[in-house]
Order: structure tokens, then C-alpha cells, then sequence
């Protein structure tokens, strides 16, 4: 999802069309770009974050311009892909979100017309097309142009001879105009424009604008004009961005299975991995804090059984002050917003004594994705719950991801186990969703085991101990109960002596080698009074036998377990959470990404 | 659609690759109407999470959960609260388009109804007409008297919510009874729109819907594409698809992200895969939807058949299309050209071999080598 923005006023424009850059941040991108037409047309984009476009820009002036977000989707993010793209003699200047499906033909045309291409991109022909009917009127050629193409576009266009003046268009790729005394806006999304005006028109399809700081001149794309009111926008940002959900945790919670399709685009069939040789490596550690330090723990048995390589976690912020034997390990770094200064400074630490590293999370140009050598984005969307949810499920699908490209480069992994292995993964979004179908039950759950709980007890064995850690940090973070994970195995050595008949255990006891032991630790807990709600496997009969209550998620091999599993702790949480009245997008002392040490 | 909507609501289910609800949200947003009001109830929350706060699709949606529903007019009362002038009103269900929508808004004042002509009047309102006003709309009559039917698609006044709830208090909860009645009283205009209006009433339906979603699909090629692939026609290829060598694709297609195409498979018009959907070497689908998360083994053939998100198939599924009788809630019913009807998260052994117009409820689990025909219930074992 690309953003644009576009101005035409009597102040500065680079402020405003900097800060509108940052309110279509949450649609991600990987560049930015700016073109300013002041005394002619001044043009700075580079690949990252739009503070490395701040910290590039020479105060440029000038009070008409455009802006644009980049998100790549075929074709390599980088400087010379970003927008704007310019015309042969750079006077030009054009932002585009869309597809122009013709842009073959017309570039053949153009090349042999003598215009010189620069790129590869789709969005230069058209630049180059609009020159090629330019004769001093903007408006004009760019009528002319979209005439002949074909596809979809959001487009601003400025021109080095005409300032004071964006010539947008838009065909299903959308676009609104904002108004205010002197100057003039367009935008591809309302919040880039709130701060400056709440008066806006929507541009409909085949349809063009002429901004001049006087007003906004509505068209079709034969010229003729159209008139349409200004609508006044009343809504605030945070109310319309639930989407009809009580908090964000929980829309948050049922986009999972979509975070989890978007991880796994284009990455099952072959993953990428920048280059990164993971054959090379004698054991991976994966290095990270809180919510992703559990799922460093889950990638431990990932990596160790998919990939058969040794394999460790560890808490960032403990990593850091280790001494570090003399094997070089990759270390994979797990930050969902890229900013944790514990795995930060971890990061350092392990280029420092000589590891590769790679880092898994979930913004795009983040400072943990500058540190490591390779990237693997979770692509799970913003999160705004201060609680992770679908970005800890996302992070386990890269880890899966990651283990199967190493175990398949190493040789320890075969075709057809792999095959098959890929088939489970493809099948996680319906596994969740087969959990997400049952939130009314886990909804009557939460208050039987909520409402009045002091404390609550997770147990959990194998690859589902770290989920039975993550689903009581869940619980701790939102409800404020007092909540640990053990495992299983370990409660004859010592928590069984705090099971008592008010403190509720939730067991994880799927279909596992571990399943039988698991089935004893219940019966130990069992007899000791405490109520038991089990997560167990569809089809399980003899799971009610032992534990009050079950919640089951589809059979499937255990080590992908944890996905369905973790997403039914999350939904008990919430609804304890939600139960007790608990501000849970926002727990008291809390903050969403942690960048202090 | 039973077999489509044990995970989503029947407005969810995907058509050319977008819920058939989009199109509607489309339509209104072509036609410039962009404060929408959306009444949901069974499985909401997958309707929430398509659309979000709307935005996405130039839109501004508010949700109003409907807890418990006891027909049309009091689906439509849950908005009372946010409506304070003339509105339209339509149904999630139907495939429409922007002319359709702009017929109706062309009316210019007083309540309409969106009028069409049918084939078959007997399974939808019957509108009666003095002139160009309604005088009736009876609900599937059992003596037809004319073949223009009601698409539920109106525009309505708030002074409609009285006789709503007038008529609730005697227990009738459906919008035909209520307009019959404020026909009694106020000029209802029948409006006849030469746009787009395909209803989803049986799940063959959805291979009408889809063919003709799929009329306007985009030429647009991302993903990985592999030597010797062949394409013609229309076809759209989303995000991450990778396409194994020596496919064949005939247009319009839509494949949606993430699909992976085996080698030399063949895909014939006008058939649509869902998003992660795994089609192995060999397959030759035609005329078909596979909705999100299908994995589709080797040498398969699927002709005229919908398979629901998640169903998984080993090698050589043989389900080809031909004339049958399929049951559907007790009735048969005649239907030209049909496969399979394989409900959401079926799996299927290998060598399944499924006879014209079966219907495979949802979750059933078919061992290799059956041959299946008349109706599987949910979550049956078929050894």
C-alpha cells in the first residue's frame, strides 16, 4: 500500500508534505520520496524509513509539491525505484500508486520516440508519456496520457514550469482532495490530511484535479467539470481504526490468519533469504525479549526438529552481558517493532564476536533491520495493543520458514518431508481460524476461570512450554493476575505445593509424544483439587476424563502446534481481561515497543 | 451455502475472489456513497476484519451488530438509531454493480423498490404494479402473476420504522409485508435497473456469480511466473503466486496471493483460487471457485465445482461436471451443468472420485478410493 500526498499553498510545503508522509506510515512502505517546485524542481527519495529521507534533505523551498510512500511488491526496494519519477529533462515530477498494465507497449513506443528510461518501474513510462504531450499545460498532458494507458493509478503530478500548481488523477486506486483557506491537498488517505483541514472531497474513478492555492478544480478526464460539495470529516482516528471491534487486542487477535497468509506470500514456494548462507552455520541462538523471547523459545524446537541443527535462546538484554564461547552461531534477533534496545544492543554484540546475523520483525526500516545482515519481515500489519498477538503468531510462521530453507540447504531435511511440511504450514491460517470460530465458548471459559482468580497456573511440556510462558505473560500483562508457566515435568519439583482449589491451571495437552506424561501432570493436579481447563487435540475423548474443561484445535503434527494453541490463550486473556474491566490496549506501566535499556 | 459458511456469513463468500458483500461496497462507492452502515450478526468478525473501518475501499463502515435475526425489517430497524434521512438499503448476498446501484439512486423522490424480471418468480418477492407503484410484494407466492421480483434492494424514508414496528408487535419481521402495507398509503416506486443484480441463492448460483465477477477481471501478472507457462485472456496473478513450468491458463482467471500452480497444470475459464491456494502438477480445473487455503493434489480433474476454504484433496480427485439432480435441504433440484459442491475443510484420500452435483457438507473426512455421490452430512467419515 503505497501512500501520496500533494500541496499547493502559500507556506512552506515541506513540513506538511513530510508530516503527511508519516500519517500514511501505517500502510507501510520500504521508500520515500519528495519533489518540491520552488525556483525549479528539486527531487530527494531514498530507500527506509522517512527519517532517513529527513536527515538527507537540504532545506528545500518552495510552496507546491508531492510526496510519495513506496511499498514494493515485484521489483527490489531501493533509491532509483522510489517516486517520484521524472521526465527525460527532469522538469517532471510524478507520484503513482496502481498498476499501469500497458506500460510494455508504451514504453516501447517512448524508447523509440528518444526517450531515455531510467528504471524499470511501470510509473516512469508514464512520466515520460505526459512529457511526451507536454506544451506547456499540465492539465492537458496529462489527459492526453491517461487516455492511453490502461490499469489502475493514483497519481500527483508537478511540473518545474508551472508553480503552484498538482495536477492529480485517480482510477480505483483512491485519492481525496482536502480544502482550506489558500491552499490545497490531495492525498491518498484522510489522516494525512486532518491535521491542516477537516473539509475534503473524494475523487471517484476517471476523474482529475487541478490544485492551485486558490481552490481544487474537479474534472473528468474529458475536461468537462464536476461539481461535488466538500464533506466534513467528524470521525477521530482511533474510533474508526477498530473497525467495529470493543479493543484493538481483539481485532488484532482476529487478524491472524490474515498475518499469517501475508508472512507466508511468495515464501513458501522459495524463500528468500538476502543472501544469507544458512548452510554455513553450526548452530543458530535466537536473541530477543518478553512476548518474541517466547517465541525464540517455540524456534528452539522448530529449528532442532525441522532443521536439525542445535539450537538456543536467549533474553536479549542477558545475552548482552554473557562473555560468548567461541563457536559463531547465526543469531536471529526477534523485535516486532525493530526498536527493542535490549535486542539492539544485542545485535551488536553478536556482530561484535564475528555471528551472522538475522532479524525477525515486523516494521519495515527499522533499526534492528539496519543492524543484522538479513531481514525477514512478519508483514502482520501494525499492532497497536500494547499485548502482541498476531505479530507473535507471524513470528513463529518466519521461524518455520526460516528452518525449512536450513534444513533443506543443509540436507537434513527431505523433498517430500518438506513437501509435506509446507502443506501443514499452508493449513495454519484455517487452524486458527477453526480457534477464532470458537471465541463464545472460550468467552464462557474465561469467566468461569476469571473472574475471581488471584493466581493461575500454566503448565505445558515440549515446544508447548514456551506457549504455556507466553499464554501466562498474556494473562499477567492485560488481566493483572498473577500467572506462571511451568513445565510440566517440573511441578513435582516444587509449584505443586502452590495448587490448591482456588488457583486455576490451564494445561496444554495436545497430541504429542509428551501426551501421556502431560495426561499424569493433570491427574497431579487434578488431585490436589485445583479446576483444570485443558487445550487439547480435536477428537481427544479421554482429555475430559481428567481436566473440567477442554478447548481443542486441530490435529496436526505437534511442532506446529503452538500456533492454534497460542492463539486460544490469547482469546482466554482477553475475555478475562475484558471481564475485569481492564484497560487492555494500554496496561497500567506498560509501553508497546521498549526502547530503553 | 450451508457447505460455504461454517467459518464465514453467506455475504463473505468469495466470487471472482472478492466476498460477493464487496461488490455491493463497490457499487455504492462508484455510485458516491461512502457512509455505509453494515447490520451483522452470524460470524461478524470476519466481516469486520475484511473491511475494517472501511477505508481501504474509500468507504466509512459502521457496524451494527445484529444479535438475533428475525427477518429483513428488523435487520433494517438496527439502523434507526443512526439514520436521519432518506437511505438506501441492499443486500450483502447479491452481485450488483455501479449502474444498478445509480438506477435506484436516480429515483428522485419518495421510497423505491429495484425491480428485475426472473426466470424463475416463484422463489423471490412478486411485485405487483399499478402503473409504475407498487401495490404488493408477496414472498413466494404459490400462484405467480407476473415474473418482475422485488432484488431487496430499496430506498426508504424513516418514517418506514413506525409500520416496522407496528407490524413486529404482530409478530411479522419481513420488509415485503411492511411495503405491501405503506403501499396502502404512500407512493412506492418500482424501479427497473438495466445494471447488474445475480443473487447467491443455491451454491450453484456462486458459478454464475463468479463468471460474471470474473468479466471485468484485471490483466495483472505478479509472483513468480517459470518458463514455458502459457497464458491467454484475462488472468490475474496476486502477490507471491509462483506458477511451476508448463501451465496452461485460459482467461478470465483469478488466482489470488500466495497460490502455487504445479507444473503443467491447466486452468480453463472462469475459475478463481482464493488466496494460498496449492494446486498440484497435472490438475485441470475449469468453471470453478476454490476459495482461500485449498490444497488440490496431482491429477485432478475439477469441472463446475465450488471447493470451500481449507479443503484438502490427495492425488486424483476426479469430480467433472455433467446434468444432475442435486439435493439441497430435502428438495432436488435440476441443474445443467454441475460438479461438486465440497463443503469448508474437507479432506479427501486419494483416488475420490465424486459423482455430479454431490454435495460434501463441511468437515467431512473421505478415505481414498470412495466414490461419492447424492449428500455427505458434517463432519461425516466416509471410509
Amino acid at each position: 500500500m503505497c501512500g501520496i500526498i500533494g500541496y499547493a499553498g502559500q507556506r512552506s510545503a515541506l513540513p506538511i508534505l513530510l508530516d503527511g508522509l508519516k500519517r500514511l506510515e501505517y500502510r507501510g512502505y520500504d521508500s520515500a520520496g519528495v519533489a518540491i517546485v520552488g525556483s525549479g524542481l528539486q527531487i530527494v527519495k531514498d530507500k527506509g524509513f522517512i527519517a532517513n529521507l529527513e536527515a538527507q534533505l537540504t532545506p528545500m523551498t518552495g510552496t507546491t509539491g508531492l510526496a510519495h510512500t513506496r511499498w514494493a511488491t515485484h521489483g527490489a526496494p531501493s533509491k532509483v525505484n522510489a517516486h517520484p519519477h521524472t521526465d527525460c529533462h527532469g522538469k517532471l515530477a510524478l507520484a503513482h500508486n496502481g498498476i499501469i498494465e500497458n506500460y510494455i507497449t508504451l514504453r516501447e513506443k517512448l524508447e523509440a520516440e528518444g526517450h531515455v528510461f531510467k528504471t524499470e518501474t511501470d510509473t516512469e513510462s508514464l512520466a515520460h508519456l505526459i512529457e511526451s504531450f507536454y506544451h506547456g499545460d499540465l492539465e492537458e498532458a496529462v489527459r492526453k496520457a491517461l487516455h492511453e494507458v490502461r490499469g489502475s493509478y493514483g497519481i500527483a503530478v508537478v511540473h518545474a514550469d508551472e508553480p503552484g500548481k498538482v495536477v492529480g488523477a485517480r482510477n480505483e486506486s483512491p485519492l481525496v482532495i482536502g480544502i482550506a483557506p489558500g491552499e490545497t491537498f490531495l492525498a491518498s488517505d484522510v489522516p494525512a490530511l486532518l491535521r491542516y483541514t477537516d473539509k475534503v472531497v473524494y475523487m471517484m474513478d476517471k476523474e482529475m484535479v487541478v490544485l492551485t492555492p486558490g481552490g481544487a478544480l474537479l474534472k473528468d478526464l474529458e475536461g468537462r467539470a464536476v461539481h461535488r460539495d466538500a464533506q466534513r470529516i467528524t470521525w477521530t482516528l482511533e474510533d474508526a481504526e477498530k473497525g467495529g471491534f470493543e479493543h484493538f487486542m481483539l481485532k488484532e487477535i482476529h487478524e491472524t490468519p490474515k498475518a499469517i497468509h501475508e508472512t507466508l506470500l511468495g515464501r513458501v514456494a522459495n524463500l528468500e533469504l538476502d543472501g544469507l548462507l544458512t548452510e554455513d552455520a553450526t548452530s543458530v541462538k535466537l536473541v530477543a525479549c518478553g512476548t518474541s523471547y517466547h517465541a525464540a523459545l517455540v524456534g528452539k524446537y522448530i529449528f532442532e526438529e525441522i532443521a536439525q541443527v542445535p539450537a538456543s535462546a536467549e533474553i536479549a538484554s542477558e545475552y548482552r552481558y554473557t562473555q560468548g564461547a567461541t563457536e559463531r552461531p547465526l543469531v536471529i534477533l526477534i523485535s516486532q517493532s525493530g526498536e527493542t534496545a535490549d535486542t539492539l544492543g544485542a545485535a551488536r554484540e553478536a556482530r561484535r564476536r564475528g555471528c551472522k546475523t538475522l532479524c525477525i520483525c515486523n516494521v519495515i526500516g527499522s533499526s534492528l533491520s539496519r543492524e543484522a545482515d538479513a531481514t525477514l519481515y512478519t508483514r502482520a500489519g501494525v499492532e497497536i495493543g500494547v499485548a502482541a498477538t498476531k505479530t507473535f503468531v507471524a513470528q513463529l510462521i518466519v521461524l518455520y520458514l526460516i528452518a525449512l530453507r536450513m534444513g533443506l540447504d543443509r540436507g537434513t531435511l527431505g523433498y517430500e518431508e518438506a513437501e509435506r511440511l509446507k502443506d501443514e504450514l499452508r493449513s495454519l491460517p484455517r487452524a486458527v481460524l477453526a480457534v477464532l470460530n470458537k471465541e463464545p465458548m472460550i468467552q464462557d471459559l474465561a469467566e468461569v476461570y476469571g473472574r475471581d482468580a488471584r493466581d493461575a497456573f500454566y503448565i505445558g511440556r515440549h515446544v508447548n512450554y514456551p506457549v504455556a510462558m507466553e499464554g501466562a505473560l498474556k494473562l499477567k500483562e492485560i488481566s493483572y493476575i498473577h500467572a506462571e508457566a511451568y513445565a510440566a515435568g517440573e511441578l513435582k519439583h516444587g509449584p505443586l505445593a502452590l495448587i490448591t482449589k482456588d488457583t486455576p491451571v490451564i494445561a496444554i495437552a495436545v497430541d504429542d509424544p509428551t501426551y501421556e506424561k502431560m495426561r499424569s501432570n493433570i491427574g497431579e493436579v487434578n488431585a490436589r483439587g485445583a479446576r483444570i481447563l485443558a487445550i487439547g487435540t480435536e477428537g481427544d475423548r479421554e482429555l475430559p476424563k481428567f481436566a473440567d474443561d477442554l478447548i481443542t484445535v486441530p490435529r496436526m503434527s505437534p511442532i506446529f502446534s503452538p500456533v492454534p494453541v497460542s492463539v486460544a490463550l490469547m482469546l482466554f486473556a482477553y475475555h478475562v481481561a475484558r471481564l475485569r474491566d481492564c484497560p487492555i490496549d494500554k496496561p497500567r506501566n506498560l509501553a508497546k515497543s521498549v526502547t530503553v535499556e | 451455502m450451508g457447505p460455504f459458511t461454517a467459518s464465514v456469513p453467506k455475504v463473505m463468500i468469495p466470487v471472482g475472489n472478492r466476498p460477493i458483500i464487496e461488490y455491493v461496497v463497490r457499487a455504492l462507492v462508484e455510485s458516491g456513497v461512502r457512509d455505509i452502515l453494515m447490520v451483522i450478526g452470524y460470524r461478524r468478525e470476519r466481516i469486520q476484519s475484511y473491511f475494517g473501518d472501511g477505508k481501504a475501499f474509500d468507504a466509512r463502515i459502521t457496524y451494527i451488530p445484529e444479535p438475533k435475526q428475525l427477518g429483513t425489517a428488523h435487520t433494517v430497524r438496527q439502523a434507526k438509531p443512526n439514520l436521519d434521512g432518506r437511505f438506501l438499503v441492499l443486500n450483502g448476498s447479491s452481485l450488483i454493480d455501479k449502474q444498478f446501484v445509480g438506477d435506484l439512486l436516480g429515483h428522485a423522490d419518495g421510497p423505491a423498490v429495484a425491480i428485475k424480471e426472473s426466470e424463475r418468480p416463484q422463489e423471490y418477492g412478486v411485485v405487483t404494479l399499478r402503473g409504475k407503484n407498487v401495490v404488493a410484494i408477496m414472498e413466494r407466492p404459490r400462484e405467480v402473476t407476473s415474473n418482475l421480483i422485488s432484488t431487496g434492494a430499496y430506498i426508504l424514508e424513516p418514517s418506514v420504522f413506525d409500520l416496522i414496528d407496528r407490524q413486529a408487535e404482530e409478530g411479522r419481521h419481513d420488509l415485503p409485508s411492511v411495503l405491501s402495507e405503506w403501499a396502502k398509503t404512500t407512493a412506492i416506486t418500482a424501479v427497473e435497473s438495466k445494471g447488474t443484480w445475480v443473487d447467491a441463492r443455491y451454491p450453484w448460483d456462486l458459478l454464475r456469480l463468479n463468471a460474471t465477477a470474473l468479466l471485468s477481471v484485471h490483466d495483472i501478472r505478479a509472483g513468480t511466473i517459470e518458463r514455458g507457462v502459457v497464458i491467454h485472456g484475462r488472468v490475474t496473478i496476486g502477490e507471491g503466486c509462483t506458477i511451476r513450468a508448463g501451465a496452461f491458463l485460459q482467461g478470465p482467471l483469478s488466482l489470488g496471493p500466495g497460490c502455487e500452480i504445479g507444473a503443467n497444470a491447466v486452468l480453463l475459464p472462469s475459475t478463481s483460487l482464493g488466496k494460498n491456494v496449492r494446486v498440484g502438477p497435472l490438475t485441470t480445473i475449469a468453471n470453478s471457485i476454490l476459495m482461500d487455503d485449498v490444497n488440490l493434489g496431482p491429477s485432478s480433474v475439477v469441472q463446475d465445482s465450488v471447493l470451500g476454504s481449507g479443503v484438502t484433496s490427495r492425488a486424483g480427485l476426479l469430480a467433472a461436471s455433467g446434468p444432475a439432480d442435486v439435493p439441497i435441504e430435502g428438495d432436488y433440484h435440476a441443474v445443467r451443468q454441475i460438479g461438486a459442491l465440497i463443503g469448508e475443510d474437507s479432506e479427501l484420500g486419494n483416488g475420490v472420485s465424486v459423482d455430479c452435483g454431490t454435495v460434501i457438507n463441511e468437515r467431512a473426512r473421505v478415505a481414498s478410493g470412495a466414490r461419492l455421490r447424492g449428500t455427505v452430512p458434517a463432519g461425516a467419515v466416509v471410509l
